[in-house]
């Protein structure tokens, strides 16, 4: 055998292994989950084909509907936590003493558990809750408010526990950025008299666009797929006004075994994902090396 | 590598075969059980497997929350419990997507021992799917000091005069007489005599069902019904506190509650009578709540006398008055509902006691009350609740509001398949 | 530092800055931080309304007994152990497999393996979350139900740690391996004997990161185990508090048992974390 074909071969043995994995929980889902979509998929039954019905089901079904709102009212979320993340990687891109600590104590958040983050903070959303506690020492609300028990307000309180966890993670990616922007320019800049201001939008904001693209697609992709911190916070509640598009597809896949209807939901966040990072790549194919 | 498998798996049989009889592994679940009840399930586990030593049972606990999701699990991949703790409207979903064994022939018997309403709640179609475990049934607990002020002398015989009584108390004292649950106000209506559907359509902006909103609304108007939570998922927290704190005239709660009281508020304990819940029109009392065990879809053939012996065993007379007992509910057989325990009040009973003996008398008539048969209910309970908040607090007129609910019903209806 | 070099003014207005920097750095460090705290507290103390107004901010009559009680009530030192086991096994299987792979995709040049390449970018692009209920029911057709294989094995192979591995080959010199080949070397003997050696810290890194994320892993692992007995510490907190609801600081003091092992392990190896996404950034 010649050489180089050997190497193929060998090639091949050591990816497979990978592959045949990556195949069946990572391809095959996507495919076979399509495909299921279109069925009415059961453990009794023989499955039959029923084309769009499960859709039509679910675009009917106010639970899904006002799921899909959610999962899209996730998304008002990324402006905030990039902005967010931004600003405090700039906060903490410097030597100042303990800085490694406040870094630590960002990232701590992400570190943790979404079911010991859930615990947390339904202590601190509890009715005599912290929160609570704070909010009414500095007289910004009267009596104490439901945060997971007031179906207006639940959902906001979801978002703000999914921003929490994820500033810390954004903040580090930024952070990682900021440090390989070469100090040079910043000095150039400074010596020919541009304050900070100038010098962090005209200089260090367009060196991050790369990054910024990359997180802003991460993020708002996470956002239409949120559903575990309605798990551990509410399960849907109170009176299902905490219900996001994925989260229908877990509730109704896995807790009342209605799968065909779980899988027509959780095709159609597929598609949303997909979409978008298509669409994302397309945009941003050029810059890119 | 074949012939060496094949040699294991001839040892294997040969090992195994000549056993007299296999221990049969019987396995069940209950919700929200632990830490409280783990002794109780424990003496009951082990006294069945002294008596019966070909069967070993193992005992899972879950939180309510998350039991459905489990069970689901283990009946996609075909290994379910023997025994599963469910509430009505769990079974009812999951019996008619064919999840659910029936256990008519298990039950054999000792169906005569049931409570005929409990059994009623647990057939569907015909058939029977659960074997009933413990049930509730709510009373009515009165403030007397409240009602000699709005010079009232007796607990309401009905619903009317539970709301006129409550318009009375507003009126005399100031205070809210009563605050029903108008979240389950579905359950209301049945209880009522007044069905939500009818042949697949929504019903429940006829006349009769908007003169019963109308007197809700006229009540509130006066100040009868309590405003906090009246119309939230679960308004129990806000009306226990409000009856504790001496702002509320009756309550509507199981016996349960009394004890609640009597820990929190001893003065208002100290004041309060009790009577057992009005009956509606049906004879249905309020407050029924049935758990069960019932049996998932996929428990192999041979299994099943075992496990029904074992259900029998676990639902059976002494096991449910124990428990009963311990948990403050109620029995579901006929002779532990009418077990002295229950029906005789000691020379001072107090609330408490009192409140159970009530019950205990109503128990036989207390169903489960809910509306069977429809998907994802709760959206539709939703728009009903919704009307019936506008139209309880003036904000818009009630046959109005409901008929407006009626077309979302009867929209969403019309794309289910009739069951 | 160069404060005290310049003129009064100049020098408060410096001080202001930095005071309002460690300020805002500080507020949002209570916001990350005080919800651990509160748990911690809450966990140690004894007595007490636990949801008083105002809140307890400081341990009152503290004492270990939350923790007994956790221990005596739950299986959790099972759960410790089951979290071991999975995070255990999902490093060393995925480090095995993602250095495989990332391998021939550094070093070597084979016919398909743009292919292969873009196969790999691709799952970055597909919505794994929404992957849960197919694999699900692939994972009861291969009868992995309530078994740790069901649960480690979708998460063995990952994009993210094929990259990061692709990249630390990359960075082995091509001599070397060009040296081992000339010697007639077998790839299996470059891969193991010389490669894997050379790139330990990335093996550490992808390692520790893989541990934790294992470690946290709630979702998955809820939906395949259905045993109380064999679930991981994050699943098993939630049991948890679903079981004991009503105690509040029992709760409060298995979660930190849950997460007490990760924070240790973060702290100690913040610059790998770092390091980590340095390499996603890139």
């Amino acid at each position: 055998m010649k050489p180089v074909h050997r190497r193929t071969l060998q090639a091949w043995l050591f990816l497979t292994p990978a592959l045949l994995l990556l195949a069946a929980f990572s391809f095959w889902p996507v495919g076979y989950g399509s495909v299921l979509a279109f069925t009415d998929y059961s453990l009794i039954r023989e499955t039959r084909f029923v084309g769009l019905d499960n859709f039509r089901y679910i675009f009917n079904n106010e639970m899904f509907v006002s799921g899909l709102k959610n999962s899209l009212l996730f998304l008002l979320m990324v402006p905030f936590v990039q902005i967010g993340a931004i600003s405090l990687a700039v906060l903490v891109n410097n030597r100042l003493p303990g800085i490694r600590l406040f870094r630590a104590a960002f990232y701590v958040p992400v570190v943790t558990t979404v079911s010991v983050v859930g615990i947390m903070w339904g202590f601190m959303f509890h009715e005599q809750g912290a929160l609570n506690y704070v909010m009414m020492t500095l007289k910004l609300v009267n009596a104490p408010v439901g945060w997971l028990s007031n179906d207006s307000l639940a959902l906001f309180a979801v978002m703000f526990v999914t921003l929490w966890r994820g500033l810390g993670w954004y903040m580090v990616m930024y952070l990682a950025a900021l440090q390989s922007i070469p100090s040079d320019m910043q000095e150039a800049a400074m010596l020919d008299g541009a304050n900070r201001w100038q010098r962090f939008w005209k200089i260090t904001v367009p060196m991050l666009r790369p990054t910024i693209m990359l997180c802003s697609i991460l993020s708002v992709l996470a956002a239409l797929k949120a559903y575990q911190e309605v798990d551990v916070l509410t399960q849907g509640g109170p009176m299902n006004s905490t219900f996001t598009a994925l989260y229908y597809a877990y509730d109704q896949g896995l807790k009342h075994l209605k799968l065909p209807r779980a899988l027509a939901a959780s095709f159609v966040v597929s598609l949303f994902c997909i979409g978008i990072a298509l669409l994302c790549l397309r945009y941003l194919k050029p810059k890119h090396r | 590598m074949m012939i060496k498998r094949l040699l294991a798996a001839v040892a294997a049989v040969a090992l195994f075969a000549p056993q007299a009889y296999a221990v049969e592994k019987i396995e069940f679940w209950t919700f929200s059980m632990k830490p409280k009840f783990t002794p109780y399930f424990n003496a009951v586990v082990a006294s069945y497997e002294a008596q019966n030593p070909d069967v070993k049972i193992e005992w899972i606990d879950f939180p309510w929350d998350v039991i459905q999701t489990k069970l689901v699990t283990r009946i996609v991949a075909r290994t379910p419990p023997a025994l599963v703790s469910l509430n009505v409207p769990w079974a009812d979903e999951y019996a008619r997507d064919g999840l659910l064994t029936p256990v008519d022939a298990l039950l054999g018997e000792a169906r005569a021992n049931y409570l005929s309403s409990a059994l009623a709640d647990l057939t569907f179609k015909g058939r029977t799917y659960g074997f009933p475990m413990y049930s509730n049934v709510a009373v009515i607990a009165f403030n007397t000091t409240i009602f000699k002020q709005a010079g009232l002398t007796r607990g309401p015989a009905s619903l009317d005069e539970q709301l006129a009584f409550a318009r009375q108390i507003a009126q005399r004292t100031g205070k809210a007489g009563i605050a029903p649950a108008l979240s389950k106000i579905d359950g209301l209506f049945m209880q009522q005599g007044l069905s939500v559907i009818v042949n697949n359509k929504a019903v429940f902006n006829s006349p009769q069902h908007v003169a019963l909103v109308q007197k809700l609304a006229d009540t509130y108007k006066v100040g009868g019904l309590l405003k906090e939570s009246l119309f939230a998922e679960d308004n129990f927290p806000a009306v226990i506190d409000a009856y504790k704190g001496g702002r509320l005239g009756m309550l509507l709660a199981p016996p349960t509650a009394m004890q609640r009281i009597r820990s929190d508020a001893r003065d208002i304990y100290a004041i309060t009578d009790v009577a057992p819940a009005p009956l509606g029109p049906t004879g249905i009392a309020d407050g029924g709540w049935l758990v069960h065990f019932a049996i998932p879809k996929g428990v192999s053939p041979g299994l099943l006398p075992a496990v029904g012996k074992f259900a029998r065993f676990l639902t059976n007379d002494d096991n449910q008055l124990a428990f009963a007992r311990q948990a403050s509910v109620f029995p579901t057989t006929i002779k532990a509902a009418a077990d002295p325990f229950f029906l005789s009040t000691p020379k001072n009973a107090g609330a408490a006691e009192k409140a159970v003996a009530a019950g205990a008398m109503s128990m036989n008539h207390s169903r489960t009350l809910y509306v069977a048969g429809i998907d994802d209910y709760d959206e539709l309970r939703r728009s009903l609740v919704k009307a019936v908040e506008a139209g309880v607090t003036g904000k818009q007129d009630v046959k109005q509001a409901l008929d407006q609910a009626v077309a979302i019903w009867n929209k969403k209806l019309a794309t289910l398949a009739p069951h | 530092m160069k404060i005290r070099s310049r003129p009064l003014k100049t020098r408060l207005q410096l001080i202001g800055q930095y005071a309002a920097h460690y300020g805002v750095l500080c507020a949002i460090a209570v916001i990350c931080v005080f919800p651990f705290w509160w748990t911690l507290v809450t966990a140690i103390s004894t007595e007490g309304n636990i949801f008083a107004f105002p809140p307890t901010f400081w341990p009152k009559a503290p004492s270990l007994e939350n923790f007994v009680e956790v221990f005596n009530a739950i299986p959790i030192w099972s759960f410790f152990k089951n979290s071991v086991l999975i995070a255990v096994f999902t490093v060393f299987w995925k480090l095995l497999l993602c250095s495989l792979a990332a391998y021939p995709l550094a070093r070597l040049k084979f016919r398909g393996r743009k292919l292969v390449f873009g196969l790999i970018l691709a799952t970055l692009v597909l919505p794994s979350e929404v992957n849960f209920l197919v694999n699900f029911i692939t994972i009861t057709q291969m009868s992995l139900v309530d078994t740790y294989t069901g649960v480690i094995l979708p998460n063995v192979v990952t994009a993210v740690a094929i990259l990061l591995l692709k990249q630390a080959f990359e960075e082995v010199p091509q001599d070397l391996i060009d040296a081992a080949r000339v010697d007639g070397a077998s790839e299996w003997v470059i891969f193991s004997r010389i490669m894997l050696p050379l790139i330990t810290p990335w093996l550490a890194t992808v390692g520790i990161l893989t541990a934790v994320e294992s470690w946290n892993e709630y979702i998955w692992p809820s939906i395949v185990m259905s045993k109380p007995d064999e679930f991981p510490l994050s699943v098993g907190v939630l049991y948890l508090r679903g079981t004991f609801g009503s105690s509040t600081r029992v709760v409060a003091a298995g979660t930190l048992i849950t997460i007490v092992p990760t924070l240790l392990a973060f702290l100690f190896t913040q610059r790998f974390f770092m390091r980590g996404m340095d390499g996603a950034v890139k």
